[in-house]
């Protein structure tokens, strides 16, 4: 190779390219990460359940639908006859309702659109949290004013670990909360 | 030379199976996908779905496990088991701690019974043979033919014969009696493989009309054990085990008991036992004989023995014994008449039995029969002339139809009774099964059972003792139990509630009539379904007068010509209905620790003579029987012994146990030898042919200087007598080097786990590592990579040998992951895979290693696992990966991929679970409630778990007691698993 071209090359050429990947890595990489964290994420579930309507204006009880959050692991999605306590009464002429009920009869299952996800190796516990007067906004951000569920915050390790480390900055208001464990084998087993 | 152990790690790439896909090709691929990734990735990744219950049952609560209480039925010793269920599906079985006789154990083939009930290759349809093919039929349309069958059968006058296992239920015995009289014809054949019913036989010669005992082990004092394996096949060994080291502790050594165990083979009881005496078994009634002469001249004397032809000299000197030791045995027995139990091993000949009987008649020993709830015998088993009659019938053609309910006669029956010949003369011949089997392959309709945790039952093995058995899933496949089959038949249609109504209606007329409680029926089989088992109280059974006609013949010298051969069933796969268990099969045995197959074990000596090593086969010759097989040189054996477990080599079995060992059945034959186990004038030969034996553990040879008694010298096992406790209770304390670290001492202000294991208790029966397989989703791997070193056990029992050839000393220790305080694998993690936890656990992150091995390199006790291959791939091509199986994982264990380290973890899934229960209820939590997956499956009770920093825990008291002391303690590793030191009940200071 003749020597003023290797020396373009070398000088000029690769410095730019290097310079063009680095930037639009970074650019990429700030820009896509709630994203890639799944902040914004609003998929459109099989029946527009609006928790805006049940949480927010009608003020039922999170733990009425959500019963596993004081017994463990799962917060669990109530099972279409939790539904169906109120809606073989209420709002029956409803499309959705409709739909909802057909599902019921034929027993069916309900598939919801997952909103939030901890990694497969993760094994998160509600009770824990809840037990100690966290409230669910924290995580979920306020479920009571969305139509639409949404994550709010990512679900990181990173997230998790912020909060556990420093839990009595985050909670001023619970008295005598403790640092949470920040040991692997708390989470990951 | 010893059992060497053979590795080959190197293992030579086959380039045909590589991928065709080159280097550069694979490099273009990559880029361009991760070209396409980048650019479609505009969207939310889908996060998958949620599928709530449509209408929640509602006693399931998502995350949380259910208990129910049912009943084994893998062997007739029916015990209670406890199923843990997660959404639905049975993921653990456990013994039932409210059951009076299991007591909350259960043995390894009922741990891992769990596997047979999610077998992909299980049975799934009934099948019938149409034009000489098996097709798949429904059950409607086999039912209308059988019943059509049986109806003529009855017309005709043939006879319908019915074969199962021993009955050990009411209801069942119930409605036998209903089928014989719906069908006049019907005979049936109850067995057990590979027992003899000799022990029966002599108790009915030696008693009137009472039924058999069992033993209350836990009140003896001395044991003699002859050719009796009562801690492993011999009995309910769950029990037994139980019971007798409850007296094996070393806090209360006034009531220390003693076993002596005479033994041609090395099993369990005599790895065990304080004094053991190699016998041949045509010398065990010598033995007992001689006690008898000894112990009771006078009564001796009426029988025409006498101490010329008796005495202890005159045996110890023809049998090589030292006359001491047969002296301390006979003066045991004679100081503990009454506290002390002979017990003859089920395969000796019936004179054995009788004389045993008479012994502990005299001694009194009979007041340690368990009077109260005796076995109860519904209907006696067949015997092997019973079985030949059958077969000549069959062959005559006056068997209409041949029913067998999940046993397998062809494999099990001597060859020379013709049943597998006569069975294709039999038009009707059903075989109603889980998996197929060589029966099932003569057989011309075929019929999917249900396993025990998809079927109804109720069990009373002992008198008193009601169980019940409930399914905890529904039917998997279009199965159904054997006994609402027979009712479908009787009753000419099929209901699924019939059979649990028929139960029920027997418990109203038979057992709540007898518990009589203030509650309704209703309430009183709620509460029973609930617990498992009623136990009503029963009269004591008065003993009848011994017969003293049962000792006319009590003399017999037995032939013993050539090799003698001994043979049992095996202790991990049964009478062979558990051979397609890869959780079996791969349970290292407990004396030899051969994996996946079984052997002729012999004495090393004798092997010598032989020209025989390890590995070589040989062909065993009994008349005209002929069969090969490996040999395994056995320290401690008899000579001109061999001793051989059956229920290998099934030739009609589905994919995991196929090749699995040797059909050494085949030497057996309907006259027998000295009993039906047990031949003499057999001949060994060299076959000239060598056969790849796999153990996990290399057996240190016993007899090279450089590595004998490496564990003795090293302070890995340390063990010694009650006389030496005694006078220095800190003897096995070694000096320690003042040592130093480079690490910072951690600091444990919260809890901090320990395990503390008594080894005196400890008999190294394996049930902890099936049931840490079960726990933990530990992955079968096979044969050929076992052979390489990669099982993944996460627990395993060291056996160590010391001594000579001829009495090796045998010592048993369970290691698993020691939790080191300055573990040496956490300092070489590049990644920071394993570290330290606060509450002192070595944690293991999957999700974080990378595979590079350095930890497993670093570890002094060689705890770690590596997952070469993803095994659920690729034993035999994803075996595991099918989808009944995923449904057996333990849903809190976390299934380990390829590539990544694993090790025994203390069970943190149930230290973080009681940690969180306590969190949520808000009470405190000091972790006493934990119980490891082991140490709640061990019968001896030999492992205790907790929190160090409390110090009312078992396990800190443990830490400080006098014989405490942990593996490799100049390493300054300071590990959290304490050993408690063996303590042998031997007379005299030394252990040699």
């Amino acid at each position: 190779m003749n020597k003023k071209l290797l020396d373009y090359t070398l000088k000029i050429r690769l410095p730019i390219t290097v310079f063009v990947i680095i930037i639009a890595m970074s650019i990429t990489y700030y820009v896509s990460r709630n994203e890639r964290d799944g902040i914004g994420n609003t998929p459109t579930q099989p029946i527009l359940f609006s928790h805006k309507l049940h949480a927010g204006d009608m003020k039922i009880d999170c733990q009425y639908c959500h019963t596993g959050v004081t017994k463990g692991r799962h917060a669990l999605i109530p099972s279409v006859g939790t539904c169906m306590n109120c809606h073989s009464v209420a709002r029956k002429d409803k499309p959705e309702i409709q739909k909802l009920t057909k599902i019921f009869l034929s027993g069916e299952a309900l598939q919801w659109q997952r909103v939030h996800r901890t990694a497969d190796y993760v094994y998160f516990n509600h009770s824990s949290h809840v037990s100690k007067n966290i409230d669910c906004k924290y995580c979920h951000g306020d479920v009571a004013a969305m139509e639409k569920i949404s994550q709010v915050h990512s679900f990181t390790m990173g997230s998790c670990v912020d909060c556990h480390r420093t839990a009595h900055k985050s909670f001023p208001e619970i008295a005598g909360l403790k640092k949470g464990p920040d040991h692997c084998w708390a989470c990951h087993r | 030379m010893i059992g060497e152990h053979i590795h080959d790690n190197e293992e030579k790439p086959n380039l045909e199976e590589m991928s065709p896909l080159s280097r550069r090709n694979f490099i273009a691929i990559l880029g361009a996908s991760a070209a396409f990734t980048a650019v479609s990735c505009t969207d939310y990744p889908d996060k998958g779905k949620i599928v709530p219950y449509n209408k929640k049952p509602e006693e399931i609560t998502p995350g949380k496990a259910n208990f129910y209480a049912s009943t084994c039925n893998a062997c007739p010793h029916s015990c209670g088991v406890l199923v843990k269920t997660r959404e639905g599906r049975p993921i653990k079985i456990d013994g039932n701690p409210e059951h009076p006789v299991n007591q909350g154990k259960i043995c390894a083939k009922g741990q891992s019974n769990i596997l047979n009930m999610y077998d992909p290759e299980r049975l799934k349809v009934p099948q019938v043979i149409r034009d000489e093919k098996l097709v798949n039929s429904t059950w409607k349309e086999v039912d209308s033919t059988i019943i059509t069958a049986l109806n003529q059968a009855v017309k005709d006058g043939k006879e319908i014969a019915v074969l199962c296992n021993t009955i050990t239920s009411p209801s069942f015995a119930k409605l036998i009696s209903e089928f014989k009289e719906k069908f006049p014809t019907t005979k049936i054949y109850p067995y057990e493989a590979f027992v003899t019913d000799n022990r029966n036989t002599a108790w009915k010669a030696c008693y009137d009309n009472i039924p058999q005992f069992a033993f209350k082990w836990d009140k003896a004092k001395v044991i003699l054990s002859l050719d009796a394996d009562i801690l492993g096949t011999e009995g309910n060994h769950v029990e037994q085990i139980r019971q007798i080291t409850s007296k094996r502790s070393a806090d209360e050594l006034k009531s220390f008991s003693r076993i002596y165990s005479a033994e041609a083979g090395m099993s369990i009881t005599g790895m065990n036992a304080d004094y053991r005496f190699r016998l041949a078994p045509q010398q065990q009634l010598d033995l007992v004989l001689t006690l008898l002469v000894e112990l009771f001249p006078r009564e001796a004397a009426e029988l025409s023995l006498n101490t010329v032809d008796y005495s202890f000299t005159k045996f110890a000197s023809v049998n090589g014994l030292s006359s001491e030791n047969i002296k301390q045995l006979f003066s045991d027995l004679r100081q503990h008449a009454g506290e002390s139990i002979v017990y003859a091993g089920d395969k000796l000949p019936g004179e054995v039995h009788i004389a045993v009987n008479y012994l502990n008649e005299l001694l009194g020993n009979t007041r340690l029969y368990d009077t109260e709830s005796p076995v109860v015998e519904y209907i006696s088993n067949a015997t092997v002339q019973d079985f030949e009659q059958l077969s000549t019938n069959m062959k005559n053609g006056k068997v209409g139809i041949l029913l067998n309910l999940n046993t397998n006669p062809v494999f099990h029956l001597p060859e020379d009774i013709g049943f597998a010949g006569s069975m294709s003369k039999v038009r009707y011949a059903i075989s109603l099964l889980e998996n197929l089997n060589e029966t099932s392959k003569l057989s011309n309709i075929i019929l999917s059972g249900s396993h025990f945790l998809e079927s109804w039952g109720d069990y009373a093995r002992r008198a008193g003792i009601y169980s019940l058995q409930q399914p905890q899933i529904s039917p998997l496949y279009d199965t159904r139990q054997k006994e609402a089959v027979l009712l479908s038949w009787i009753r000419g249609a099929y209901n699924e509630q019939d059979w649990h109504d028929y139960i029920m209606s027997n418990w109203e007329k038979e057992v709540y009539p007898k518990v009589a409680p203030a509650a309704d029926f209703k309430t009183f089989w709620n509460t029973s379904l609930h617990d498992g088992v009623t136990a009503i109280a029963q009269n004591k059974v008065v003993f009848s007068e011994f017969k003293k006609d049962s000792l006319k013949n009590i003399r017999v010298k037995y032939p013993t010509q050539d090799f003698t051969v001994i043979f049992s069933e095996s202790f991990s796969l049964g009478d062979g209905h558990f051979a397609n268990n890869g959780w079996l099969l791969e349970l290292p045995h407990p004396v030899s620790k051969v994996v996946w197959d079984n052997y002729a074990s012999i004495a090393p000596a004798t092997a010598t003579e032989l020209g025989l090593t390890f590995g070589d086969m040989v062909e065993i010759s009994i008349n005209n029987r002929k069969q090969k097989i490996p040999v395994f040189l056995q320290p401690g054996m008899a000579e001109k012994v061999a001793t051989i477990e059956l229920g290998w080599g099934r030739k009609e079995i589905c994919e995991v146990g196929l090749g699995a060992g040797f059909p050494a059945q085949s030497l057996l034959s309907k006259a027998g030898g000295l009993t039906q186990l047990i031949y003499s004038g057999a001949k060994i030969g060299k076959a000239g042919e060598k056969y790849k034996l796999v153990t996990t553990q290399e057996n240190h040879l016993l007899d090279e200087l450089f590595v004998k008694d490496l564990h003795l010298r090293r302070h890995i096992i340390r063990e010694g007598t009650i006389e030496k406790y005694q006078k220095e209770p800190n003897f096995i304390k070694v000096e320690k080097e003042k040592q130093l670290s480079m690490l910072k001492p951690h600091e444990y202000t919260g809890e901090k786990w320990a395990m503390a294991i008594d080894l005196s208790k400890c008999i190294g029966c394996g049930i902890c590592v099936t049931a840490c397989n079960v726990e933990n989703n530990v992955a079968v791997v096979g044969k050929t990579e076992v052979s390489k070193g990669r099982e993944m056990h996460w627990i395993r029992i060291d056996r160590y040998y010391s001594g000579s050839n001829e009495e090796p000393i045998v010592s048993n220790q369970p290691v698993m992951c020691q939790q080191c305080d300055n573990a040496p694998c956490e300092n070489v993690c590049p990644v920071v895979a394993t570290n330290h936890s606060p509450d002192g656990l070595n944690q293991m992150v999957y999700n974080r290693c990378v595979g590079t091995r350095y930890c497993s390199n670093n570890c002094p006790y060689k705890v770690r696992r590596y997952n070469f291959f993803d095994f659920r791939d690729r034993l035999a091509d994803g075996y595991y990966q099918q989808d009944s199986l995923s449904l057996l994982h333990n849903p809190e264990v976390t299934v380990r991929p390829r590539g990544v380290m694993e090790k025994c973890t203390f069970c943190v899934h149930k230290i973080t679970e009681a940690r969180q229960t306590a969190s949520a209820e808000g009470t405190k939590f000091d972790g006493s409630n934990i119980v490891t997956a082991c140490q709640e499956a061990c019968p001896a009770g030999a492992i205790s778990f907790g929190n160090v920093n409390d110090p009312e825990s078992a396990v800190s008291k443990a830490r400080e007691n006098n014989l405490g002391y942990s593996l490799l303690e100049e390493l300054n590793t300071n590990p959290n698993v304490t050993y408690i030191a063996k303590l042998r009940n031997i007379n005299s200071e030394d252990i040699t």
